[in-house]
C-alpha cells in the first residue's frame, strides 16, 4: 500500500512539476504559434466546392482528415489550448508563494559587507552632528516618498525603505487576466450561442436558429437529464432556440453616402433596422432602431445588424408622406399602395396613382429630368417613384418623389408629397449571440491592459540608508538595489544621494 | 488639399533630418546632431498638424472619419508612430546614433507611399468601420508595430555589431545555392498547383531555422550573420520589388479601373509570366545576398566608434518590447471589443486575428525567455526579429497575401 502511495506522490510531484516549468510554456507557445499559421494559410471552413477547385482531391482528404478545414476548433488545437492554461494556472501556484514571501519579508538592517555587495551604493560625509545628518536624510526620503524604519546601533543609525513590493504581482496579474479570458470563452461555449435570424419588414419571430448550440444543453439532454429547449425541425432544417419573446422587424433601409452634387453614390454608409419586441401575449415591450456596431439586448440575447436581402418575389408597398404646405412641422399622413395602384386620399381630395418604380433614380440638377436605373439585385440606391394626382379621374399634375432629392419635386397645389419608404421588399439579416461569459473575458481583457504595465514599469526597490560618525562628521552610507528599471533608478538613487550630501 | 503639401513637407524634413543624422555619425560633431533633432522634431510636428488637418478635411468633405483607415493613412501613420516612439527613445537613452537608421526608413516609408500612386484619396468608410474603436484599436495597434520596428532595428545593429567572424565565404555560397534550390522548387511547385503545399514546407523550414538560431545561435556567430544578411536583404528586395511593380503596372495600364494592388504584386519580377525575368529577379537578389554579407562587416567597422555599449543595445531593444507588448495587447483587446459590438464574436480566428496573436505569441517567448531564463544577447535580438517578420506579416502579409475582413486590402 504504501509503495503505491509513493508512486502517486511521485507521480504527481512530476506532473506539477512538468506542468509549471516555463520551458513547456514557451514550448506550447512556439507550437501554438506554428500551428496558427496554417488555419490562415489555408481557408476555414468554406464549401468542399471551393476547396476542390483549390487543391486536388488526394489533397482535400489529407487535409479533411487533419482537420485542417476547421483546424481551430479541431481536438488536438483545443487541447493544446487546455495545455496552456494548465501551464499558466500551476506555474502561476508554483511562484505564488516565494513571490508572496518576497513582497512581505520584512526589511533588515546590514552591515558593511551586505552593502557592499548591492548594485548601487554611495558614500558621502558631511560636516556636522549625527543628528543633523539623519534629520537632513528623513527630510529627503520623505520628500521622494521613501516610508523608513529606523533602526538604532553603537553610534550608527540605519534606514531601511521599500517601495512598489506589490509591483512584483503583476505577473500574476497577467497570468489570472488571460485565465479569466479562458474561462469565459468556455462559458460562452458551454451556455452561450451563436445564431441567425432573417427577418423580413413586418415578420416576426419567437425562434432564432443555431449555428452553434450551447454545449451544457447538449450534454444535459444527452444524459437525459433536462430537454434541450432546443427544438429540432422536423424537415432537418437548422436547430431552433426559442427566445421567450417575439421580435419583430418593423423597417429596414440602407443609406448610402451622396456625393457632392447630392445624388446617392451606391456605397453604403449605414444599414439599420427597426425592431420590436413583444411578450409572448403579443403586448409590445420596447423597439431600437439597431445599426452595425449599435445591436439590441433584451434578456441576455443580442441582435445585430449582419446583412439584408430581397425576399423571394417579395413586392413592396409604397409609402408616400403627405403634408400640408402651411404646416410643415406636423406629422402628415402617411399611405400605402402597391406599384400601378390609385388610391383616394379623403383628406386632400384627391387621388394618388403610383405609375412607376425603380429602385435607383437620379434627377439631373440641371434639367430636372428624371433617370430611372437598374441596379444589382434590385438594391435600392435612390427608389424613385412617378406619381399621378388626379382630381376624380381628371389628371392634375405628374411628379417624381424619391429617397433624396438634389432639388424640390414641383407641387402645384397646397399639400407636398413626399417619399415614405418601399416597404416588405427586403428582410433584415440579423447575427444573435447569447453570450453569458463575455464580462468574464472583459474583465480579463481589462486586467490584461493592466498586468503587463505593472510587471514591466512597476519595480521593488529596496534602499539602505547607513549614518556614522567618524570624527565629528557623519559619514552616511546608501545603498539600493531594484528589480526593474535599473537605469531610470539609478538616476533616482544619484538624486536622493547629491540631496543628502548637499 | 493642404494636408498633402504638408505631408511631402514632412517626407522632405524627414530626408533632411535622415542626411543630418547620418553626417552626425560621419563628423561626430554636436551641432550636426543637435540641428538634425531639430529638423526631425519639425518634420515630425508638421506631419502631426497634417494628420489634423486631414482628419479635418474629412469632415469638410462630409465623412467625417479619423485618417487611419486605409493603406495610404495607414502607413503615413506607421511613419508618424515609429518618429513619435523614436523622438522618445532619443530623448530617454540622450543619444542620437539610432537615428541614422530609423529616419532613413521614415523618410522611405513615406517618399514610397508618393512614388507609389496609392491613392490619397478621403474615401467614405463601410458600415462596420463606423465606431469609435477604429480610432482607439488603430492607434495602440500601431504605436505597439512603431515599438516593435525600433526594436527590430537595434536588434539588427546588435546582430551586426556582435558578429566578430562573418565565417568562410561557403557559408554564404551555402545559404545562396539554397535559397535558389528553393525558389527553382517553389516556381516548379506553383506549376504543379502545389503553392500550398509549398509555402507550408518553406514555412516548417524557414522555423526550424530559427529555432536553431535561438537555441544555438550563442555558438554560431557566422549562421547569425547570414540570418542578418537575410533579414536586410529581405528588407530591401521588398521594397524595390514593389517600387518595380508600381513603377511597371502603372503607366503601362495593367491595372484595370478599381483593381487592386494585390493581384498583380510581384508581377513584374519574381512573378513575371517570362521565366527570364524570374531568374534575373532571383539572381539579383542572390547578388544583393552576396553584397549585404560581404560588406557587413566593413559596415561594422564603421558603427563600432558610435554605437552604445552591448548591454545598451540589448537593454533598449527589451525596453521597446516592453512597451510595444501591452500596445499590441491593447490593439488585439480593442479590436475584440470591437468584433463584439459590430458582430457579436470577439474572436473569430480571423487571418488578421490570427496572426496578431502569433506576433503576441512571439514577443511572449522573448519576455519569458529573457525574465524568467535570463536569456539576452543574440538569441533575443533573433526572437526580436522573428518578431517583427510577424508583425510586418500581420500589418501587411495579411492584406495582401491572405483573405479577411480588414479594410485596407485593396491599395
Amino acid at each position: 500500500m504504501e509503495n503505491q502511495k509513493g508512486l502517486v506522490e511521485v507521480a504527481s510531484e512530476k506532473i506539477w512539476k512538468f506542468l509549471s516549468s516555463v520551458k513547456l510554456a514557451v514550448i506550447l507557445l512556439i507550437i501554438l504559434a506554428i500551428v496558427s499559421v496554417i488555419g490562415t494559410v489555408i481557408q476555414q471552413n468554406e464549401s468542399p466546392d471551393t476547396y476542390l477547385r483549390e487543391y486536388s482531391q488526394t489533397t482535400v482528404d489529407i487535409l479533411e482528415m487533419l482537420g485542417f478545414f476547421d483546424m481551430y476548433h479541431t481536438w488536438w488545437f483545443v487541447l493544446l489550448l487546455f495545455l496552456l492554461t494548465a501551464n499558466l494556472t500551476v506555474c502561476t501556484l508554483d511562484r505564488f508563494p516565494s513571490t508572496w514571501r518576497v513582497i512581505n519579508a520584512p526589511l533588515k538592517p546590514i552591515e558593511d559587507d551586505g552593502l557592499k555587495a548591492l548594485p548601487f551604493k554611495r558614500e558621502v560625509t558631511v560636516k556636522g552632528a549625527m543628528n543633523a545628518a539623519e534629520e537632513r536624510a528623513a527630510a529627503v526620503l520623505s520628500a521622494h516618498r521613501y516610508r523608513f524604519q529606523k533602526t538604532q546601533g553603537t553610534g550608527t543609525v540605519q534606514l531601511v525603505m521599500q517601495k512598489g513590493a506589490y509591483s512584483r504581482l503583476g505577473y500574476i496579474i497577467t497570468h489570472i487576466s488571460i485565465l479569466l479570458v479562458f474561462i469565459g470563452a468556455l462559458i460562452g461555449a458551454f451556455f452561450g450561442f451563436k445564431a441567425f435570424l432573417n427577418l423580413p419588414e413586418g415578420g416576426a419571430s419567437k425562434f432564432v436558429y443555431l449555428r452553434n448550440e450551447p454545449m451544457w444543453d447538449k450534454i444535459m439532454a444527452s444524459l437525459g437529464v433536462a430537454d434541450s429547449p432546443v427544438v429540432y425541425s422536423p424537415e432537418g432544417g437548422l436547430p431552433a432556440m426559442p427566445l421567450g419573446y417575439f421580435v419583430r422587424c418593423d423597417t429596414f433601409d440602407v443609406d448610402y453616402y451622396i456625393n457632392a452634387s447630392g445624388i446617392p453614390t451606391g456605397m453604403p454608409s449605414e444599414y439599420h433596422s427597426t425592431l420590436s419586441v413583444f411578450d409572448l401575449n403579443g403586448q409590445k415591450i420596447l423597439d431600437k432602431r439597431i445599426r452595425v456596431n449599435d445591436p439590441l439586448t433584451f434578456h441576455g440575447i443580442t441582435f445585430y445588424q449582419s446583412s439584408y436581402g430581397m425576399v423571394p418575389d417579395g413586392r413592396g408597398k409604397i409609402l408616400l408622406n403627405i403634408r400640408r404646405k402651411n404646416n410643415p412641422q406636423a406629422e402628415g399622413e402617411t399611405i400605402s399602395l402597391d406599384p400601378g395602384q390609385a388610391l383616394y386620399v379623403p383628406s386632400i381630395d384627391r387621388t394618388i396613382r403610383a405609375l412607376g418604380f425603380a429602385p435607383y433614380g437620379i434627377r439631373n440638377p440641371a434639367t430636372g429630368q428624371v433617370q430611372f436605373y437598374h441596379t444589382e439585385n434590385q438594391e435600392l440606391i435612390n427608389p424613385t417613384v412617378e406619381i399621378e394626382v388626379l382630381k376624380g379621374t381628371k389628371p392634375l399634375f405628374r411628379a417624381y418623389v424619391m429617397k433624396t432629392d438634389p432639388s424640390e419635386p414641383q407641387m402645384p397645389e397646397d399639400y407636398r408629397i413626399s417619399y415614405g419608404g418601399y416597404w416588405g421588399a427586403r428582410y433584415t439579416g440579423l447575427q444573435v449571440t447569447k453570450d453569458p461569459g463575455v464580462w468574464i473575458v472583459y474583465t480579463g481583457f481589462i486586467l490584461l491592459c493592466i498586468g503587463p504595465l505593472i510587471a514591466f514599469f512597476g519595480s521593488h526597490k529596496k534602499l539602505w540608508v547607513k549614518i556614522q560618525d567618524r570624527k565629528g562628521q557623519a559619514v552616511i552610507t546608501v545603498a539600493a538595489t531594484s528589480n526593474r528599471n535599473r537605469v531610470g533608478f539609478e538616476r533616482e538613487f544619484n538624486r536622493i544621494v547629491d540631496e543628502i550630501a548637499k | 488639399m493642404e494636408s498633402s503639401l504638408l505631408f511631402n513637407f514632412a517626407t522632405l524634413a524627414y530626408l533632411a533630418a535622415m542626411v543630418l543624422y547620418i553626417s552626425f555619425l560621419a563628423f561626430k560633431k554636436d551641432s550636426i546632431g543637435k540641428s538634425a533633432s531639430v529638423v526631425t522634431y519639425l518634420g515630425f510636428g508638421v506631419q502631426t498638424v497634417a494628420l489634423f488637418l486631414r482628419w479635418w478635411e474629412s469632415y469638410q468633405m462630409d465623412i467625417g472619419r479619423v485618417p487611419l483607415s486605409n493603406l495610404y493613412e495607414s502607413l503615413v501613420f506607421f511613419t508618424w508612430s515609429t518618429v513619435l516612439i523614436y523622438i522618445i527613445v532619443e530623448l530617454k537613452y540622450r543619444t542620437r546614433v539610432f537615428g541614422a537608421f530609423v529616419m532613413p526608413v521614415a523618410f522611405l516609408a513615406l517618399a514610397f507611399i508618393n512614388v507609389s500612386g496609392i491613392s490619397t484619396d478621403i474615401t467614405p468608410l463601410v458600415p462596420a468601420l463606423k465606431s469609435n474603436w477604429l480610432f482607439y484599436h488603430v492607434l495602440v495597434s500601431f504605436l505597439g508595430y512603431a515599438a516593435f520596428g525600433i526594436a527590430f532595428a537595434i536588434s539588427m545593429i546588435f546582430l551586426l555589431m556582435d558578429t566578430e567572424d562573418r565565417g568562410p565565404s561557403t557559408n554564404a555560397f551555402f545559404g545562396m545555392a539554397a535559397l535558389a534550390i528553393l525558389a527553382a522548387l517553389g516556381y516548379f511547385m506553383a506549376g504543379q498547383g502545389m503553392k500550398t503545399a509549398f509555402w507550408l514546407g518553406l514555412g516548417v523550414l524557414i522555423l526550424a531555422w530559427f529555432i536553431f538560431l535561438i537555441v544555438a545561435g550563442a555558438k554560431h556567430k557566422p549562421q547569425v550573420f547570414l540570418f542578418w544578411s537575410f533579414c536586410v536583404t529581405l528588407a530591401v528586395t521588398l521594397l524595390v520589388a514593389m517600387g518595380i511593380d508600381f513603377v511597371y503596372l502603372i503607366p503601362m495600364q495593367h491595372l484595370a479601373e478599381g483593381e487592386s494592388f494585390k493581384k498583380h504584386m510581384f508581377e513584374a519580377t519574381f512573378l513575371s509570366s517570362s521565366l527570364p525575368v524570374v531568374i534575373l529577379s532571383w539572381a539579383a537578389v542572390l547578388g544583393l545576398v552576396f553584397f549585404i554579407w560581404s560588406q557587413g562587416m566593413r559596415l561594422k567597422t564603421f558603427l563600432k566608434q558610435y554605437m552604445p555599449s552591448m548591454d545598451q543595445l540589448d537593454d533598449v531593444t527589451y525596453k521597446m518590447i516592453a512597451v510595444g507588448w501591452p500596445l499590441l495587447t491593447a490593439g488585439i483587446i480593442t479590436g475584440a471589443v470591437w468584433a463584439n459590438s459590430a458582430w457579436g464574436t470577439y474572436w473569430s480566428w480571423d487571418p488578421k486575428e490570427t496572426w496578431s496573436l502569433i506576433t503576441w505569441f512571439v514577443y511572449a517567448i522573448y519576455l519569458h525567455a529573457r525574465y524568467v531564463r535570463g536569456w539576452k544577447g543574440s538569441q533575443m535580438a533573433v526572437i526580436s526579429a522573428v518578431g517583427f517578420l510577424a508583425v510586418i506579416f500581420t500589418y501587411l502579409g495579411v492584406n495582401l497575401v491572405l483573405s479577411g475582413l480588414h479594410s485596407y486590402g485593396g491599395m
